[in-house]
């Protein structure tokens, strides 16, 4: 080659070389970024809040940016399906009562109710001075209205519908007088009446947009919305009239701030990076690696709240052979090191479960804590009573058939739930047992249509122990089985009684009687209880979480 | 030239409507029924999700939902999304500019990037420049987009502060997703680039033109660069396509608004309106891109003119 072609343009080395440093750059901070992550951001210039600041009083205005892990499906609380959606929905709409952490009922909108002797009517008095966003008057009507509207089919409500239930109809007795008729009685429905699902929508707003209502959703909360960019944010601004919230929040009047922006951000190091570069203030489920990191890091703070319901279970198929007997059950009770998975994976940031409710809920049953321990040589001895013999491969068989479990989960590793399917794999191989790992979105043809699994990972929010009842109560004939396809007559008994007895302290006996009896048959495997986190800018203040969990933003102001 | 245009424009429509078909029935195929995991399988009544299946027109026979899908699409309508009820085109509308704006800005980064980097290693070949080149060709084909992605958000965003590590709006928030995407991209240019230069160099016309004097650099821009462009540019019409597959991973990454993130929402929702909508869109996108580049091999390469 001859010298004329070796003599590029400046621009050109210049270039080139600093792609070359780029590159080197790119590769030597992969490995050791993490150090210095608390330098620079390219919003927040002011100095953190000390905390002598943080005991001042709320300062007004402000936009709070929330970073959300997954995009909402809808607005409309009566379709909506997803946690997270809760979230938005909450600073909408309020609710008929609220539920205090320890889980007493207190007034919202209404401010005081009746039941009746036979426990199958809810007469409710309303507050007066209620307007929606819309300008709509609250009465007795739109309360009306909205229990209707959720088990309308034409509404196609989701959650809401099953949560109302054993709703059946509701009378006007006079303008702010509502009375609310079941089929049944039902010690969980007030609880339930409480949840964000079961909220107020304006009856014209509804009626007007139909299908579109998630889209210009109007309710009598402390925000209004402003506007939904699918996929990227939503936006709510304070509701100036707002003049009645429940006594859970300190600001009785409008909140403090103007304005709070959603952003969807569902990668996991880019939602933790946006709050580190102060891109936003806030934002939720902080990955355990990085929980401990936020919780040293001094110009953010890291909020916890515990979630309140079913903890993330694995619950075993009762109807596949070998696991409907209580032996091989017990084997995988004992052969499964759950303090081991939780302890890795989660670096002591999650709490193990141990009951088929989650801490917190009522009726929660605190002795069954310790209680189950993992015993690999007790496992195989009843592995080998029931006459499954270590193959030559390692594989327990029996009759020509190996024993194989197959395990399903749900969650593209949510929670880090895929990593406990690889876990059980290798504490279940020493027992011989081989376990076939499928991860699938569709789990409602998996496990619900095919009833194809031994092992399935679920969790639920719930506000009351009656959660229980649409998971272990055996089902109606033709009905959809329950998820660990059960029958137990004892459980369905007290499953039905706790539903419908009225004396709290029994009902929590048989709650606890319950949770025992599903412990002790080995009816599933508790694993973790999960917590609520918000990694958050030290300059946010005043967000409080409700009983099941989730984020309240009457109180957040913006401490500069 | 006008016959070549329009027998491409014929093929295409065949492609079009192939697409269609293949999609319609993959997506159609897959198990799982939208109304169980529209409705919470838990709580949902058998009779509820009767209801709902009747209601999408889960019930009518295979060919029946094809016909009726295919004369809709016919009028520009691509149904609604069975999950919030948003006609899919206007949510396809909504979205498209801002994968276009992400897709057009990376696809100039990769071919600025790609054919610099080609033609100046081809030229230098086994220089230091050279090695630079095939060694950031290397990593933008080896680097998986979402590692890359993460990787300058640390950078840039968290620890220099110079652009957001997420968002869809303005200028700032396009350059870290671009660059991303860019980069994969350049990595196939520069490396088709380098061969094709290779090639021409030593192809008997260039040395013909060295031997009757011509300046070294005049002969590499005007001649070989141009001889060597036609097999880049198809490269380049095929990475668009890449490209705005790319965009699936990167808009999420980013959390950036796109018909990208809008697929990947539907297909885990299995909200089939949406993902046939999407991937039928998608289809014409590619189909005219890839028009556009064989008409614009007539302007760069005149034999092209007279054999079309």
């Amino acid at each position: 080659m001859s010298k004329a072609y070796s003599k590029p343009a400046v621009w050109m080395k210049m270039t080139s070389l600093a792609l070359a440093v780029t590159l080197v750059l790119a590769g030597c901070s992969g490995g050791g970024g993490k150090s210095s992550a608390n330098t620079g951001g390219n919003i927040s210039g002011a100095a953190p809040a000390s905390s002598a600041e943080q005991s001042s009083a709320p300062a007004q205005g402000g936009e709070l940016s929330y970073a959300l892990a997954t995009s909402p499906d809808q607005l409309d609380p009566h379709r909506s399906g997803l946690a997270v959606a809760v979230r938005v929905i909450r600073t909408l709409y309020d609710t008929l009562v609220v539920q205090l952490p320890g889980g007493e009922i207190k007034p919202w909108l209404a401010t005081e109710w009746s039941i009746s002797e036979d426990g199958k009517s809810y007469t409710f008095k309303l507050r007066q001075d209620v307007k929606f966003q819309d300008g709509t008057p609250f009465n007795a009507e739109a309360v009306k209205y909205s229990f209707d509207r959720i088990i309308d089919p034409e509404t196609k409500a989701a959650n809401a519908l099953a949560l109302v239930r054993p709703y059946e109809s509701s009378e006007v007795i006079d303008e702010f007088t509502v009375k609310l008729n079941l089929s049944e009685p039902s010690q969980a429905f007030l609880g339930n009446v409480s949840q964000a699902l079961l909220s107020i929508v304006s009856p014209t707003a509804a009626k007007k947009d139909g299908d579109q209502f998630t889209k210009h959703p109007v309710g009598t909360g402390p925000f209004k919305f402003v506007k939904w960019d699918k996929n990227s944010e939503i936006v709510v601004e304070k509701n100036p009239d707002y003049n009645w919230a429940p006594e859970t929040v300190s600001q009785q009047g409008a909140p403090n701030l103007d304005k709070i922006i959603f952003k969807i951000v569902p990668e996991e190091a880019t939602r933790i990076g946006s709050v580190q570069s102060g891109q936003v203030l806030a934002a939720e489920t902080v990955p355990p690696q990085n929980i401990l990191s936020f919780k040293n890091d001094a110009n953010s703070q890291l909020y916890q709240a515990g979630t309140v319901g079913l903890p993330y279970t694995l619950f075993i198929n009762h109807s596949k052979a070998p696991w409907n007997e209580l032996k091989a059950r017990q084997a995988l009770q004992l052969g499964i090191n759950v303090e081991a998975i939780v302890k890795t994976l989660y670096l002591g940031t999650y709490e193990q479960a141990w009951s088929p409710l989650s801490p917190g809920i009522f009726g929660y049953d605190a002795s069954l804590e310790g209680g189950v321990k993992p015993d690999i040589e007790k496992a195989k001895q009843l592995l080998d009573e029931l006459g499954w013999k270590a193959g030559a491969d390692g594989i327990r068989e029996k009759d020509g058939k190996k024993l194989t479990l197959h395990y399903v989960d749900g969650s593209p590793n949510r929670e880090k739930r895929n990593d406990i399917a690889a876990i059980v794999q290798q504490q279940l191989k020493p027992l011989g047992i081989q376990v076939d790992v499928e991860i699938t979105k569709d789990v409602a043809t998996v496990v619900y249509a095919n009833n194809n699994y031994d092992l399935y990972g679920n969790s639920q929010v719930n506000s009351d122990p009656n959660a229980l009842y649409s998971i272990y109560h055996t089902t109606a004939p033709g009905a959809r089985q329950n998820l660990p396809n059960l029958s137990d007559p004892e459980l369905d008994k007290l499953l039905e009684d706790g539903a419908t007895e009225q004396d709290q302290t029994k009902r929590e006996a048989i709650y606890k009687e319950a949770q025992q009896l599903i412990i002790n048959k080995a009816v599933i495997i508790p694993i973790y209880v999960f917590p609520y986190t918000v990694a958050a800018s030290k300059k946010v203040q005043g967000l409080a979480f409700d009983s099941l969990g989730y984020p309240i933003f009457n109180d957040v102001y913006i401490a500069e | 030239m006008l016959k070549a245009v329009s027998v491409r424009l014929y093929t295409s429509l065949l492609v079009l409507v192939g697409t269609m078909v293949l999609v319609f029935c993959i997506v159609n195929v897959l198990p799982g029924d939208p109304a169980l995991l529209i409705l919470d399988p838990s709580s949902a009544t058998p009779e509820m999700i009767a209801n709902l299946r009747e209601q999408l027109g889960l019930n009518q026979p295979f060919y029946e939902r094809f016909g009726e899908y295919f004369l809709h699409v016919l009028q520009g309508d691509f149904g609604k999304s069975i999950v919030n009820s948003e006609p899919v085109l206007q949510k396809i509308v909504e979205h498209f500019p801002a994968t276009l704006a992400l897709t057009a800005l990376s696809s100039l980064i990769a071919v600025v990037i790609g054919v610099t980097l080609g033609v100046l290693s081809a030229i230098h070949r086994n220089r230091w420049i050279d090695i630079v080149a095939r060694m950031v060709g290397l990593f933008g084909i080896s680097m998986p987009t979402f590692w890359s992605g993460i990787l300058l958000i640390l950078i840039f965003s968290v620890q220099l502060g110079w652009f957001p590590a997420m968002g869809s709006d303005g200028f700032s928030t396009l350059v870290l997703p671009a660059v991303t995407l860019g980069f994969v991209g350049s990595g196939f240019i520069v490396r088709m680039v380098r061969n094709s230069m290779l090639e021409v160099i030593n192809e008997p016309f260039i040395v013909t033109l060295r031997a009757k004097g011509l300046p070294g650099r005049f002969i590499m821009y005007k001649h070989a660069l141009r001889n060597a462009l036609i097999p880049a540019l198809t490269m380049v019409g095929v990475i668009i396509g890449d490209l705005m597959a790319g965009t699936v991973v990167i808009e999420t990454v980013f959390s950036r608004q796109g018909i990208g993130r809008i697929i990947a929402d539907a297909i885990m929702a299995k909200d089939l309106p949406v993902v046939q909508g999407v991937i039928f869109f998608s289809a014409i996108v590619y189909i005219v891109v890839n028009l556009l580049v064989d008409i614009s091999y007539t302007l760069i390469d005149p034999r092209v003119r007279r054999t079309g």
